[in-house]
């Protein structure tokens, strides 16, 4: 026999007999993507991924199975092909019911590797852990105090009991070793890059930047660096010292920061732009909501209020009887700091109920146990001076009506209901706004307009943090600073951008699962309830601003951290469906249908077998058969009900050696080791 | 009064469930000095139990037979009662020739087969060069019988003209997998010895030394008829082929669909797990154990006996131009006259539907050829022959035979339902297409006869469907959603009707329907009342539609027709 002549798109090629077009393409670098097939064991030619299109016949073909016919034409690149091998992605995706990554790790607004950094907190590698946080959180000292836990949010946990007290790993990790890490800084690539706002926005633009050898200064307004970390959280909750701690370590890895400098004022954008190679626009969101009632120019603003005590280290006059209209946390931050400035009738005024407030459980909570009031469902509709010179409030009762637009149930107003209330000092805590510099663009919520995804403005310039979110979290400041470093980096040095994960196969959320639905990879996950925070005596939060929690000891974390369920998939990063399926824009939500859940081995002690991951290519049962002649693996059932499973359903027996191949093959996670590392 | 020689009961599968067995008993114990004898089956299943009787001027045959005196009394007496008069139109469509012998002959009796000139063919064929043979197979244009068509002398050619082999195999695919499909079956019961001679000249031709039979464990009578004539050839040496005594030996299927298909089967013989392989190499290159196999489907080694005996040529006369030969269909679904029935090829599907199944025109809205791998065939379209090449040009295949008549009160898109959940369950779960595809079709069609489809689905289900097609590597995966797609092309508005509407004009989408009845009509009998499974008709004879569960009980006991389905939201509901 011959060699034979054929066409990939267009273009000859050479096979010889016997070989098959996905060797020839494979040999001549045109990339086709596979899953059932490998090259150690006979073909199955079961998943269809691999599809070429035979022009003459209109047929496809499993590339990897077909020989070339002489004179034959194939097509491996059109949509049509693409499109045809998406659709197999898709198919196999709505029936993977997997966690390509653990839901916590999703919920972080940073994507910071919770699962790895909790696994290293109960292991005590507490060093290891602070590198793995500040891949994506560089205030781990800060964020491990006042982040509002995203995480815990969706933490498996929360099936059966109280999520895994993630943040406390954070807080307790940068705790001990904040000061010894050092970042590894390459040699300057030449580029400056320019910050606007030193809060936690922009020193994570700066933070990120500088780890990629970028030069960077940042320019803050206020006297200090921290931005609302510093002028917005109130001591009690962060310590200052710590803060100036992590600021220090920015200076200390090369980063500038000039204080005193306030855009469209004594800096401009034009100067920027012409001294540094990029902008980053991170100014925040300062101005305050107004109660938008007469009179509401008596009330004092919630930020304003912290701001001061905050310039003056946390020191100022008893405020009297307060009153603190708004839900926020902001509000609460006003509250508990009122009862600490020595204030003993201190009362929020909310115009839901509790379960509408947006401010933090443990927040609301905690302001309780300081004897602060909650007034609900009240509205302001007038403030005056009255002849005492103290404050009147006039409210309006309301009710509860249909949800509005953000979900919440729209409060009404109950006609008649007005009263009056008198007070010392009136707080309002209603939100804030971006007051965005004349000559950036804005979009109609008066925040910065940005491109989606890579929050670029124009040109050089870029913007994130509050100003560009309106106001919101740390974590979310971070992981928006993050992105402009990376999309800066990308724009000036051509490195491509690094992708985030657009491909996450997700088991469900915890509301919609149940225990028998988790995976349990080790057997001696604890029950054990969740460590309770530990919290300085009532008085001492009451009278002073020290700070109200401790830090969990490495006892307490290492209890924690033996609760962790690693709910995510073994072989993230190694596998050749998620690889697959983000090459191709392939959707796990693009085809909705029955999964099988329900349906993993962990009896083995040192494999775990995850069949909902099973995607039947077949390969580990041909290659115990066919490599390692042990045929201890089969397949049974038909349709959509097939599985792979040891013989009679029964656990791997003990011929099986652990030789591992089945996992080394499995281009998925459904047979893999119960060690994560 | 003419002399009884025999009467013959018919004893297939078929008659069997009917009761023709205890008439088999019954007659035989009380009829005296007349023989009673099992035969197989003529085709009639509406007339089951069925008997025949042979008398000195000819053959009387009886319908609905009862094992009673009064019954054997009345064909003792060749009686008028219950006479089986087989209805004309049908006597002049239809044309036996490869189930000439069924249910005239006892199936087990090589003496009866070859009385008729059984093993007569095989003789010819020995005569002949095996060259010959396999050329007069080709001038006949016998393609597969099985579904797939493919011209039988070109396969036989391509196992013969191996050469310098350890062994060849002939393997005959008995598997008849397709519900509602029973042609294999009867042929196997009621005339196996020709099935077995088609073999052997099979073997004969392209030099085969192994023979095997791959029959679905589903069908006992058929594999023990088999096994009886098996035996039978091999005490009398009609089995010695090429100088070597062939064994032939019976391989029990365990039930699934996909080993119907050539390399399935072939696995499945092997001793593994039954799933179809990639192709080339064809099993005639690399088949049973790696060696060159040919298999073929039993009507269509049923049909060489007659193809030799009569030669090629004469055998080419009947049929279209590229489908030859007679064939068997079985007729079910909303028809008169149910059963198996043997036609030209080219015959039309009205013909076969309205002339030889006795349905009403009015009273049917399409046919369904070919199974769950096939399509329907809506009645404006009932002048299309029925052969290979017209059934695919409409989307339907004429696969092995099946033929279901679909009347005008059945919902078009339950209809794919149904078949499709036959097929997704019975996918052998290898290709992703197939495996998942199917699932997810499937899945849509549920919401659709839910009441709960949107137009999205049917996009879905037009875009799915041909993937599916297009990747599998089985004809199952490659047919499954056949039924869909003809249903989506000429029925589409009952789709539309089911997801936009929320309506089934058929009125047989439980989730769409409400049940009422009409007061005017009722004669308070309170049939209904003691009939319904649930409570859910009142003293004061509403039904009330919240706890009514569609089960159709009081529309069948009702004597006065008051109680009738109707569209969703017309029915009492008391919640």
């Amino acid at each position: 026999m011959s060699e034979i002549n054929f066409k990939i798109d267009g273009k000859e090629f050479t096979a010889q007999p016997g070989e098959t077009i996905l060797q020839v393409a494979e040999k001549n670098g045109i990339s086709i993507p596979t899953l059932c097939y490998n090259e150690k064991v006979s073909k199955t030619t079961s998943c269809f991924v691999c599809v070429v299109k035979d022009c003459k016949t209109g047929k496809f073909l499993p590339s990897c199975s077909a020989c070339p016919a002489p004179g034959q034409e194939v097509e491996s690149s059109t949509e049509e092909v693409r499109d045809m091998r998406r659709t197999a992605l898709n198919l196999l995706l709505s029936e993977h019911a997997g966690d390509c990554e653990a839901p916590c790790t999703i919920a972080c607004p940073a994507h910071a590797k919770v699962e790895e950094y909790v696994r290293a907190g109960r292991k005590g590698e507490h060093l290891e852990g602070l590198k793995i946080i500040k891949e994506r959180i560089p205030l781990p000292m800060s964020i491990g105090r006042v982040c509002p836990r995203f995480c815990e949010k969706d933490c498996r946990k929360n099936i059966s009991g109280k999520p895994v007290a993630i943040n406390d790993f954070k807080r307790l990790a940068a705790d001990l070793h904040f000061d010894e890490y050092m970042e590894e800084i390459p040699a300057d690539n030449g580029f400056k890059v320019g910050v606007v706002g030193a809060g936690p926005a922009g020193l994570s633009t700066a933070y990120y930047l500088r780890r990629m050898g970028f030069q960077v200064k940042v320019f803050e307004q206020m006297p200090k660096a921290g931005g609302m970390l510093r002028y917005g959280i109130p001591e009690y909750r962060l310590p200052k010292a710590i803060l100036d701690r992590e600021i220090a370590h920015f200076v200390k890895m090369g980063i500038e920061i000039e204080c005193g400098r306030k855009l469209g004022d004594n800096l401009s954008m034009d100067d920027l732009k012409n001294d540094f190679d990029a902008v980053a626009v991170t100014i925040g969101c300062w101005q305050p909501s107004s109660m938008r009632c007469e009179g509401d120019e008596l009330a004092t603003e919630g930020i304003a209020f912290l701001e001061k005590l905050a310039r003056n280290d946390w020191s100022g006059d008893n405020p009297g009887k307060t009153i603190v209209v708004g839900g926020g946390n902001t509000a609460m931050d006003c509250l508990r700091t009122s009862v600490r400035l020595g204030s003993s009738d201190v009362t929020c005024f909310y115009r839901r109920t509790e379960q509408e407030m947006p401010a933090e459980k443990l927040e609301i909570h905690e302001a309780k146990e300081e004897g602060v009031n909650f007034e609900f469902l009240v509205a302001p509709l007038k403030l005056a001076k009255g002849a005492n010179g103290k404050l009147i409030l006039t409210c309006q009762r309301m009710e509860l009506g249909e949800p509005d637009a953000s979900g919440r149930r729209r409060p009404i107003v109950i006609e008649g209901s007005d009263f009056d209330i008198e007070a010392d000092t009136v707080i309002a805590a209603i939100g804030q706004k971006t007051s965005a510099p004349a000559g950036l663009a804005v979009n109609r919520w008066g925040d910065l307009d940005v491109k989606e995804h890579t929050y670029h403005m124009e040109g050089k310039v870029f913007a994130a943090g509050d100003c560009v979110t309106g106001a919101a979290t740390v974590v979310e400041g971070v992981a928006g600073g993050r992105i402009i470093a990376l999309g800066i980096n990308s724009m000036l040095t051509k490195e491509e951008y690094e992708v985030e994960p657009v491909v996450n196969v997700s088991r469900g959320h915890w509301r919609s699962l149940a225990k028998e639905d988790l995976v349990f990879l080790r057997d001696n996950i604890s029950d054990e309830e969740r460590v309770e925070q530990r919290l300085i005596p009532i008085e001492e939060r009451k009278s002073t601003f020290n700070e109200v929690a401790y830090t969990f000891t490495p006892e307490e974390v290492q209890s924690e951290g033996e609760r962790c369920i690693e709910c995510s998939c073994t072989a993230k990063g190694d596998c050749k469906l998620k690889k697959h399926s983000e090459e191709y824009g392939a959707d796990p939500e693009a085809f909705k249908g029955e999964r099988l859940l329900q349906g993993y081995d962990n009896r083995h002690p040192a494999i775990i077998h995850d069949r909902m991951k099973c995607i039947k290519c077949g390969i580990c049962v041909k290659v115990c058969s066919e490599v390692v002649n042990k045929s201890l693996l089969s397949q049974k059932n038909r349709g959509f009900a097939t599985r792979v499973e040891p013989l009679f359903g029964s656990q791997l027996p003990d011929s099986c050696t652990q030789c591992g191949a089945c996992i080394e093959e499995c281009p998925v996670g459904a047979l893999d080791w119960r060690i994560k590392e | 009064m003419a002399d009884i020689l025999k009467i013959k009961v018919g004893t297939a599968s078929c008659g069997l469930a009917a009761g023709s067995g205890e008439v088999f008993d019954f007659f035989k114990a009380n009829a005296g000095n007349v023989p009673v004898v099992g035969v197989g089956c003529i085709g009639h299943c509406y007339a089951e139990p069925m008997v025949e009787v042979e008398t000195s001027e000819g053959t009387v045959a009886y319908r609905e037979v009862k094992a009673d005196q009064k019954s054997l009394d009345n064909i003792l007496a060749l009686g008028d009662s219950n006479r089986l008069e087989i209805p004309k139109a049908r006597k002049k469509r239809e044309m036996l020739k490869v189930t000439r012998l069924a249910g005239k002959i006892c199936p087990t009796s090589l003496d009866e087969y070859m009385a008729e000139g059984g093993y007569g063919a095989l003789k010819k064929a020995l005569g002949l060069s095996p060259e010959e043979v396999i050329d007069e197979v080709k001038k006949s244009g016998l393609r597969g019988r099985g579904g797939g068509g493919f011209p039988t002398g070109l396969k036989w050619q391509f196992l013969a003209a191996k050469k310098n082999v350890d062994k060849k195999i002939l393997v005959c695919n008995a598997d008849e997998g397709d519900p509602g499909a029973f042609m294999d079956r009867s042929m196997m019961e009621s005339v196996p010895h020709q099935v077995l001679e088609g073999m052997l000249i099979g073997a004969y031709a392209t030099g085969a030394d192994v023979l095997f039979i791959y029959c679905r464990a589903e069908y006992p009578l058929a594999i023990k008829h088999l096994k009886i004539a098996i035996e039978d050839i091999r005490k009398n040496k009609l089995n010695v082929v090429n100088g070597k005594a062939l064994d032939i030996i019976i391989k029990e299927g365990a039930g699934a669909f996909v080993c119907g298909e050539e390399t399935a089967l072939i696995a499945s013989l092997e001793g593994r797990r039954g799933t179809p392989r990639f192709r080339p190499p064809f099993p005639t290159d690399s088949g049973w154990n790696g060696y060159p196999t040919s298999l073929n489907n039993v009507e269509t080694f049923a049909n060489i006996p007659i193809l030799i005996a009569e030669g090629g040529e004469e055998f080419a006369k009947i049929g279209t131009e590229k489908s030859k030969g007679t064939k068997l269909f079985a007729l079910a679904g909303d028809l008169e006259n149910p059963g198996l029935i043997e036609v030209p090829m080219g015959t039309t599907i009205g013909e076969i539907v309205f002339d030889i199944g006795g349905a009403k025109p009015e009273d049917v809205k399409a046919v369904q050829t070919g199974g769950p791998s096939g399509g329907c065939i809506p009645k404006e379209l009932f002048d299309t022959p029925v052969d290979y090449d017209s059934l695919n040009s409409l989307g339907a295949i004429m696969g092995s035979g099946g033929m279901i008549v679909i009347g005008s009160n059945r919902c078009m898109v339950e209809t794919a339902r149904y078949f499709l959940d036959f097929t997704h369950r019975e996918s052998c779960g290898k290709c992703t297409f197939c495996r998942v595809g199917t699932k997810r079709m499937f899945e849509t069609l549920e919401r659709i006869v839910a009441g709960e489809g949107c137009e999205e689905d049917i996009a879905f289900l037009e875009d799915i469907g041909p993937k599916i097609k297009k990747g599998s590597l089985c004809g199952l995966g490659q047919t499954a959603p056949n039924p869909v797609l003809a249903t989506l092309r000429y029925f589409r508005n009952e789709f539309i009707d089911h997801v936009v509407d929320k309506k089934c004009t058929a009125l047989a989408c439980n989730n769409l329907v409400d049940i009422k009845l009409n007061q005017d009509n009722c004669v308070k009998c309170r049939l209904c009342i003691k009939n319904c499974p649930v409570g859910a008709v009142s003293d004061d004879f509403v039904i009330d539609n919240s706890k009514c569960t569609r089960c159709n009980t009081c529309i069948e006991v009702c004597p006065k027709n008051t109680i009738a389905r109707a569209p969703k939201g017309e029915g009492y509901y008391s919640e």
